[in-house]
């Protein structure tokens, strides 16, 4: 009658759609992949991965199933990516992957090993300096509760390197995929415009 | 030019930046969930997969066999939670379904929850709890059988004989309109962390009141309110949903208190929906009889909500929509329909959003009726004393009309439905009024002055994304005469005085207002030993210069003088319907918000405002678009021109989502929301907003409060769906009366 009691859940689909995306991103890395005729492993059994963060190597064991999001919040300590929706809906917790920006609540934190991810905390300068999209969207005021902003600034930088911030019209397009609730969106397309040409003085 | 950061007219303030925007920039900004805790467990709620029932046996064996799980809770082991009484005006729980079953009351009621030493595993374990449950079948909604209806205790304008003016009239209206379900859905999820030292705990979840959290968990949890501290630095977004001690919380302090162990939980974006409160759906039928000129002589507003079974929840916004214009006689009534549902709560401007959808949007129909311009409609309508004979404390709504017309360029407008196009685009213009009560409640605040002319300010009150900060650092920068950069400001703790809910757009207002008297009591002590004067409050809104009072403070052989203050605010008066007589203060301090004002006060207190709205319909596929809205608002004094203006442009885009987007979709066989989640509840993205214009009208109200600020958050959307319905009745000649107003709507055309 319920969900829970149906043998074939969601949970179970996820659990084994994780042990193989697991294998496969170990596959791809020569080192410490796993042979393939090796008994299956409990999807459970903690993972030792090596998760490089905002230029530093951050050793962690998890729960495989565990989400590049989750890992980054609740095991390494950097709480700026938010959880919105957990379903990739929000947007909350954009962070690059080699540069390229990803929703880190749909990527598992194994598929992230062996490359660069960046997160809010890794944009401002080592000295302190704000990146020139976290001080245009101070002074453009392009949030109110602050909570999708870490999201929507990761979304920015990558909307403008991408080439995709020639028009606001264009802006609001490759920005659509960031929820921003109170409604900043006309702030965060002039937070955009005017951060552009300061990123490449940058 | 920066938009962001308008030049401050008459009676405001300087667009300061805000004072948290380097934390919120940097990920530095800690909300309830990101705060650390030492060794966490997980917890994972599990909620009810139908809507009326009753639970006939629990079996947890495969979910306590997932590695790592701690605990199950359900009903069979809570029994030490207490019941928390509901009030149906605020403060105290969400909803008197505060039992995790046997009964099931509502779809997603909480029946359970799993705290393991992982999400993944009280995740994984959540899913193989069974619970056998003997299925009843629900009422869901307006229509469905077994629905109740009831007199919510609302207040109900009345004034002189409606019937018969409107059977007089010369110009007759009737319609009827509705309005949807609708969910906050602010992106922060709904979060609770507990952490327990021997007797004491504290609790991190976002909060609209500290004290009422506090409050309410204590009597929840049965330990004395002294024990409870209630943390919340920053709130991811709220919009009313975080006002309310929802079940969920006492079940965590439980699970921990169980445990010894800090116990987290992030509720799902699907659970939100039904673990706390949203905007039930409404029906209106109106009435209007009018002369010729357009006078309006009878206004007759009857309203439907829809509220769970025990719960009494209205808005009942006909207490504004029949004051909004001078009307000759007023006649109003509000009904619950009680059905198998959650209880719904507060929702940004609560009885506004709905009631004045349906005024405007009847305003405009009339005005068709009367072949008149809806503009001129309301200035013939407009007067400063109600149908009752109630005066307005002060009123601008015309100004900002015409301001905002001026703006629109509302005077290009043809009247005729369908006559204005872009090509294959059917343009429409289309007007309303917005307005929102203006209430203040108790607060308290502790202000520290030091000789080198920094300042400190300790309130709990809520940065929600308002700008509260920021302007509390602006008044007490203003008051002091010191740069606004000197003041640090501490909101969001327990510990610290108490400031009154967020919510009901009263918080700006309210601690200004105790934060000025506590400087105040500052300088008065600094003038009696010879210290410079500060400068007259308003030749500097929100800011100040610099003073030097190095030899002031010598002469009284200190390093820093403190105040604590109180404010009440004349207009608060006992709640009539708790009917007992208590000190505001002492209730706030006990965590219940008392507030006064809007057409409670001796004089009608409301902010107002005009938005002037341009829609375009696709001739064929019938999409609709907002290439532009402009609005104009007054609301006495403006603290910080740009923290206000956010708040408008928020407001206007919830209007626009009003209009066009947002509906929780309900399955009537089940009473169970069937969107529940961001890519189906629809909510505006970047792209579906264009050209935004804030216009701030300048005005000037000392009789409202005593730094003269009407409240702004709830403003600005309300009447934008109106604006909008009424702008596609233009484009296109169809009247689309039960919001959103989706392209299916328009196709029959």
């Amino acid at each position: 009658m319920s969900e829970q009691n149906q043998g074939w859940s969601r949970r179970n689909f996820l659990t084994s759609t994780a042990a193989s995306t697991m294998s496969v991103a170990l596959l791809d890395r020569a080192a410490g992949a796993a042979p393939a005729d090796e008994p299956k492993a409990d999807p459970r059994s903690p993972v030792s991965l090596s998760l490089n963060v905002n230029g530093s190597t951050r050793r962690v064991a998890l729960d495989a199933r565990t989400t590049l999001l989750d890992a980054l919040r609740e095991h390494i300590g950097l709480t700026g990516s938010k959880k919105g929706c957990d379903h990739g809906q929000c947007g909350a917790c954009t962070v690059m992957v080699d540069g390229k920006r990803v929703l880190s609540c749909l990527t598992l934190a194994a598929a992230a090993q062996g490359r660069e991810v960046t997160t809010i905390e890794g944009l401002a300068s080592a000295d302190g300096t704000l990146h020139p999209m976290q001080q245009a969207f101070i002074d453009h005021d392009a949030f109110q509760c602050g909570y999708c902003t870490p999201g929507q600034i990761m979304s920015a930088v990558a909307c403008v390197k991408e080439g995709h911030a020639n028009s606001e019209s264009e802006i609001r397009e490759y920005m659509s995929g960031n929820l921003c609730r109170c409604a900043c969106y006309p702030n965060i397309v002039d937070a955009i415009t005017g951060a552009k040409p300061k990123m490449k003085e940058a | 030019m920066n938009r962001a950061a308008p030049d401050p007219k008459q009676n405001m303030g300087k667009p300061e930046p805000r004072l948290e925007g380097r934390l919120k920039v940097t990920g530095e900004a800690r909300y309830a969930s990101d705060m650390p805790v030492n060794n966490p467990a997980f917890a994972f709620l599990i909620t009810s997969p139908v809507a009326k029932g009753q639970i006939t046996a629990i079996d947890l064996a495969d979910a306590k066999a997932v590695p790592g799980v701690l605990d199950i809770f359900t009903h069979e082991n809570t029994g030490d939670l207490k019941h928390l009484k509901y009030d149906p005006q605020g403060g105290g729980g969400s909803t008197s379904i505060q039992d995790f079953g046997p009964k099931i009351q509502h779809d997603g009621q909480i029946i359970g929850m799993v705290v393991a030493d992982t999400y993944e595993a009280a995740r994984e374990a959540a899913y193989k709890a069974k619970f056998e449950i003997a299925t009843e079948k629900p009422s869901a909604g307006f229509h469905s059988e077994g629905v109740k209806e009831a007199s919510p205790k609302k207040s109900e304008p009345k004034a002189g004989d409606a019937e018969k003016a409107f059977d007089d009239a010369a110009v007759k209206f009737e319609g009827w309109y509705g309005t949807p379900t609708q969910h906050h859905n602010p992106i922060e999820l709904f979060t609770t962390t507990v952490a327990w030292n021997n007797d004491e705990l504290t609790v991190y979840e976002p909060s609209q009141f500290m004290y009422g959290l506090k409050n309410s968990l204590a009597s929840k949890v049965g330990v004395k309110p002294e024990k409870v501290r209630a943390i919340s630095h920053f709130v991811g977004g709220a919009f009313g949903s975080k006002a309310q001690l929802t079940p969920r919380t006492g079940l965590v302090a439980l699970a921990a208190k169980r445990l010894n162990r800090p116990v987290k939980l992030v509720a799902t974006r699907d659970q939100g929906f039904t673990i706390a409160t949203y905007r039930a759906e409404t029906q209106h039928k109106i009435r209007i009889g009018a002369q010729r000129d357009g006078k309006i002589t009878s206004f007759q507003h009857q309203g439907w909500e829809l509220t769970s079974r025990p719960d009494a929840y209205a808005v009942g916004g006909v207490e504004d929509s029949a004051r909004l214009y001078s009307f000759g006689a007023v006649k109003t009534d509000v009904k619950n329909v009680h059905a198998d549902r959650n209880t719904p709560g507060f929702m940004r401007s609560p009885p506004v959003v709905p009631y004045i959808y349906a005024l405007e949007s009847a305003m405009d129909e009339l005005a068709y009726q009367l072949k008149m311009d809806p503009v001129e409609l309301r200035r013939v309508n407009d007067g400063m004393k109600d149908a009752t004979g109630k005066e307005w404390s002060s009123r601008s709504l015309m100004q900002c009309y015409d301001e905002a017309a001026a703006a629109f360029g509302w005077s290009k407008r043809n009247a005729e439905p369908g006559s204005m196009r872009d090509g294959d685009w059917l343009i429409g213009w289309g007007c309303a009024s917005a307005v929102y009560p203006t209430h203040m409640g108790p607060a308290a605040a502790r202000v520290q002055f030091s000789a080198d002319g920094q300042a400190r300010v300790q309130i709990a009150a809520h940065e929600i994304g308002t700008g509260i900060l920021t302007v509390v650092g602006q008044i007490a920068a203003e008051r002091l005469g010191i740069p606004v950069e000197n003041v640090r400001v501490e909101v969001g703790d327990s510990v610290l005085p108490p400031a009154p809910v967020a919510g009901g757009s009263t918080q700006t207002a309210s601690c200004c207002s105790v934060v000025a008297k506590a400087c105040d009591a500052i300088n008065a002590r600094l003038n009696a030993n010879g210290g410079t004067p500060a400068p007259a409050p308003r030749e500097t809104v929100g800011t100040g210069t610099g003073r030097n009072h190095e030899e002031t403070f010598a002469r009284l052989g200190v390093a820093t003088l403190e105040e604590y203050a109180e404010q009440v605010p004349k207009e608060v008066k006992p709640n009539p319907v708790m009917g007992l007589v208590v000190d505001p203060m002492k209730k706030l301090y006990s965590g219940s918000s008392m507030l006064g004002g809007g057409s409670h006060a001796e004089k009608l207190m409301y902010a107002l405002g005009a938005e002037f709205v341009e829609v375009r319909v696709h001739r064929l596929t019938r999409e609709i678009r907002v290439p532009r809205i402009v609005g104009a608002f007054a609301a006495g004094r403006i603290m910080n021109t740009r923290t206000a203006r956010s708040q408008y442009m928020g407001g206007m885009i919830w209007g626009i989502s009003s209009a066009l987007h947002e509906a929780t979709e309900i399955d009537p066989r089940y009473a169970r929301y069937t969107n529940d989640n961001l890519a189906d509840y629809i909510i505006p993205v970047n792209a579906d907003i264009q050209q935004l214009e804030v216009i701030l009208v300048p005005e000037k109200d000392d009789l409202v409060n005593p730094v003269g600020v009407k409240g702004i958050g709830e403003l600005a959307n309300v009447g934008t769906a109106a604006a909008v319905a009424n702008a596609v009745f233009h484009a296109t000649g169809v009247r689309v009366r039960e919001l959103p107003i989706r392209l299916e709507k328009l196709l029959t055309a």
